[in-house]
């Protein structure tokens, strides 16, 4: 499968078999991501039902429109790579690629956001595991709640990262003339992560920016 | 395999800008005890038109669907054992042990 094409790899029956596995693969891959931040999420609901008044004290420090700056620009990115899968598709590589560059755009536009954000709580005094004088006479639920934000948030950050260097290698391959119909899966699945990297942060968005307070 | 149509994908995106936008707007809506879970059911919405839609899981094969339901099931699982044993337990499990 070294030349472009529609060859498969020998021990597929056909490309469709092939195409078929490789997405099987990713998804069952996206399984154990799942449970990764399923635990993620549940320890937070846990430690927010015990402490509810620091959970939302802490919600509420957070700068909203930053984060739903944020989430805009990670849904026009998974857009954007839907859209480059069909364009691969219909044999439109360089309209693909250029769709390609502009996800890579929203992916770094997305961590500099996040950097402004982080930024702004190391100046404050507040860093990860309780650490720093802003927490000095704070309630320990207001510790637990930045452990939480920092562990969770930077885990999909990595994800973002990884999501940007799966997308690059495509984006050389497109351009190599490696990836043409029928021999499109490869985005697909690049596609198919970048997504998940979306849907994680679509749960993130809510209970660290939209939820303030007590209920 | 069959492909989700390019129109259905860009209504989608509309979709996902405008149920951000609702959620953005209700968060400043003072909804109570009900604040959490409309947040929540939204946030759910949208995952479920991004992995339907862009994902094109609504029209994967059967192997791949059954692989993110078994995926779901044991989530429900593992959370619901959680919070039950969270929800029932007479002294509170999450303090951190005192220092000595």
């Amino acid at each position: 499968m070294s030349d472009a094409g529609a060859e498969h790899l020998d021990h597929f029956q056909d490309l469709e078999q092939q195409a078929h596995a490789a997405r099987l693969g990713i998804w069952v891959f996206l399984a154990s991501e799942l449970l990764l931040f399923a635990g993620l999420f549940a320890l937070y609901a846990s430690y927010r039902a015990h402490y509810p008044e620091a959970f939302g004290w802490g919600v509420e420090h957070n700068v909203r429109a930053l984060g739903t700056l944020n989430t805009a620009i990670l849904i026009s990115s998974s857009y954007a790579v839907a859209t480059s899968v069909h364009m691969l598709r219909r044999g439109r590589p360089r309209f693909a690629a250029g769709l390609l560059v502009f996800t890579l755009a929203c992916g770094s536009a997305f961590l500099v956001v996040k950097g402004i954000e982080y930024a702004g709580h190391f100046r404050d005094g507040v860093f990860p595991g309780g650490h720093g004088e802003f927490f000095v006479g704070k309630p320990e639920g207001v510790k637990v709640f930045y452990t939480l934000y920092f562990l969770m948030t930077g885990l999909h950050g990595i994800h973002v990262v990884a999501g940007m260097g799966v997308l690059a290698w495509l984006f050389a391959r497109i351009l190599q003339g490696k990836l043409t119909p029928p021999h499109t899966h490869p985005l697909d699945i690049g596609a198919v992560y970048w997504h998940l990297v979306d849907v994680v942060w679509i749960f993130l968005w809510p209970i660290f920016y939209l939820t303030p307070g007590t209920f | 395999m069959k492909s989700i149509s390019e129109r259905a994908t860009s209504l989608t995106f509309v979709a996902l800008l405008g149920l951000t936008a609702g959620s953005f707007a209700l968060s400043y809506v003072h909804l109570g005890v009900l604040n959490i879970p409309v947040a929540l059911a939204i946030a759910a919405l949208k995952a479920t038109l991004v992995i339907g839609v862009f994902m094109e899981l609504a029209v994967e094969k059967f192997t791949v669907k059954v692989t993110m339901v078994a995926a779901f099931l044991f989530v429900v699982l593992l959370v619901g054992l959680m919070a039950a044993d969270v929800a029932t337990r007479a002294t509170a499990p999450l303090l951190p042990p005192p220092p000595s």
